[in-house]
């Protein structure tokens, strides 16, 4: 980064004056009174997390970032990290032998459901958990040190900073995970995983247990709606070929068995996680992260699906959408037009 | 749709205070709801101008950013005060005075976000026409974000080498930040200047309109900030300037 000057600074407090983020303010307060909704609780250490924590932060594709709330806590990242393993299985194979191993039909199904397909013995897609454990077994490594620094460092390229893992959460996620082992056993019974069941399933939990906060999960779909570059630092996080792969999971199965109404309503490819976030983008445009423990009863945050069900509609940012928006982006993001938030 | 105006001058003593009070007496006398917010918050003063005693402040633009009240309980209607009826109405939104109070922010500093979304809950819960921002003086976080938040920037400068130059490090600032329009102000201007010459010669030097000159004046410095001078002089000569300035902006 240049060094602080004129126009960082300006830069920096036209972003705190921008249109736009008046209005993600004025969503946070919106759906904070929000008290649907239950806290995860599956494992004491995710019972934690504060029913109030709400965070909102957009960053679109030039590296501008509008952050509400909470958006500097940290949590465990869950399902929201099956994602992008996945782009990392497809880079470290290639496309024709992970889509043998793992499906991308979205099922329907809850996301623990032991359930694969029947003619391929496949797990559906890689966003439930067979499919997700099918998918970490396919990062490579000479053991599991190797494997989990790969891992690691996929996120670092993809937010820009070191990430570490909760250890009681992965502890615990691994005490509790036999429906996950079972489901492992399964697959390693019709061939479709390797020997290392226990190593990958170590990294599965650990994966899910790394700790991300709601502005990393922004940079994260920030970084794939650039092309798999991290607007910011310019690293590459993903080979550009493979971001549609991602991408397209996401958006069929990315909301566990909401994802169809989601593609439906929202538009917005996107990944959730237990522990309270959502990553969602627009392609080519900008990246959205939001936190909020309080889940549905799909395992979706009920104050997340409604930022992202306005942020559509009000800016027309659903992917099929041919309408003229009530608001147009460019204006509210650079202050600049006819956009007048006073 | 409500209209924000924010006042400044790179260096101090200009009569930054002065100037806003009086203009927005002029305009809240036209029957407007007229909102002032002190950001001053090292060297506040402008209650004096609305009559307003520092122990009849209880909260405060600090309270606010400390997060202890809404902005909207920190508004005080000073209408009465100035001598304001019917439908005029001023509100003033004070710094503190308070020496533990002006440390405790400059130690602790504020974010800035929240003096965006403040000023802007505060033109919507008290349905403002008109907000007017009191700046410090210089170049500071409050002053860069009053620029890039209004529809007009007033900067008020004397005919003076060193305000010319602050001057022009400001309008720099102030098209950096993408300001929608600006307006300069000339204030104290001695007797023996030409104000028409003057007038051109600083629209030239920075490509910016003059809305008013304003004179070096005895009278305004008898009032001694104990009251808006505009409706104590209604017919004064600097009363029917302020009108004048008070039209390029409604």
């Amino acid at each position: 980064m240049s060094k602080p000057n004129l126009s960082s600074f300006a830069s920096s407090i036209q972003a705190a004056a921008a249109p736009f983020r008046t209005y993600l303010t004025e969503l946070h307060e919106k759906y904070h009174p929000l008290t649907d909704g239950k806290v995860a609780d599956y494992i004491p250490e995710l019972a934690l997390a504060k029913p109030e924590w709400f965070g909102i932060c957009v960053i679109t594709t030039d590296g501008q970032t509008f952050e509400v709330g909470d958006c500097q806590i940290d949590f465990t990242i869950q399902s929201i990290s099956k994602a992008f393993v996945y782009g990392l299985a497809l880079e470290h194979h290639d496309r024709a032998y992970v889509n043998c191993k793992v499906g991308v039909e979205p099922t329907g199904e809850a996301f623990n459901s032991i359930v694969l397909d029947e003619k391929t013995n496949r797990p559906y897609n890689p966003m439930v958990n067979a499919g997700a454990i099918a998918t970490t077994d396919l990062i490579t490594g000479k053991d599991a040190t190797e494997r989990l620094k790969r891992v690691l460092d996929l996120f670092r390229r993809y937010t820009g900073r070191e990430h570490d893992i909760n250890v009681p959460i992965f502890l615990s996620e691994k005490a509790t995970g036999d429906r996950n082992r079972a489901m492992a056993y399964l697959m390693r019974n019709f061939g479709m995983v390797s020997d290392r069941i226990e190593e990958t399933l170590d990294l599965y939990f650990q994966q899910c247990s790394i700790l991300i906060n709601t502005h990393d999960l922004a940079m994260i779909s920030a970084t794939l709606a650039n092309g798999g570059v991290n607007p910011i630092t310019g690293e590459r996080a993903i080979a550009a070929e493979y971001v549609q792969d991602v991408v397209s999971v996401m958006l069929t199965c990315g909301m566990y068995d909401y994802s169809g109404e989601w593609a439906y309503k929202v538009g917005m490819p996107a990944k959730s996680g237990v522990g309270g976030g959502i990553t969602a983008l627009v392609p080519g445009r900008l990246g959205l992260g939001t936190f909020s423990p309080p889940l549905d009863v799909k395992g979706n945050s009920v104050r997340g699906i409604k930022v992202c069900e306005d942020l559509s509609r009000d800016f027309g940012l659903h992917l099929f959408n041919a309408a003229p928006a009530e608001r147009d982006l460019d204006e509210w993001l650079s202050g600049s037009g006819v956009a007048d938030s006073w | 749709m409500p209209k924000v105006i924010s006042i400044h001058s790179y260096r101090g003593g200009t009569g930054k205070s002065n100037f806003t009070a009086n203009l927005a007496t002029t305009i809240a006398q036209q029957g407007h709801r007229v909102g002032v917010v002190d950001t001053d918050i090292p060297s506040p003063g402008i209650h004096n101008l609305f009559c307003l005693e520092p122990e009849q402040i209880s909260k405060s633009l600090n309270t606010y950013l400390w997060g202890e009240a809404p902005i909207t309980d920190a508004a005080y209607d000073v209408s009465a005060n100035v001598g304001l009826v019917d439908d005029s109405k001023l509100f003033l939104v004070p710094a503190s005075t308070n020496a533990d109070d002006i440390a405790r922010i400059l130690q602790e500093g504020y974010d800035v976000k929240l003096l965006n979304d403040g000023l802007r809950k505060l033109v919507k819960g008290l349905e403002l026409d008109y907000l007017l921002i009191d700046t410090h003086p210089g170049l500071s976080k409050e002053t860069f974000l009053s620029i890039a938040i209004s529809h007009v920037l007033a900067l008020i400068l004397r005919p003076d080498k060193q305000d010319y130059q602050g001057t022009a490090v400001t309008v720099d600032v102030a098209r950096q930040l993408k300001v929608r329009q600006m307006l300069l102000i000339i204030n104290k201007a001695h007797s023996k200047l030409d104000k028409t010459a003057l007038k051109q010669k600083v629209e030239q030097a920075y490509d910016v309109p003059v809305a008013g000159v304003f004179p070096l004046s005895e009278d305004m410095a008898q009032l001694a900030s104990e009251g808006v001078f505009c409706l104590k002089q209604a017919s004064h000569e600097i009363s029917q300037e302020f009108q004048k300035v008070a039209q390029q902006l409604i």
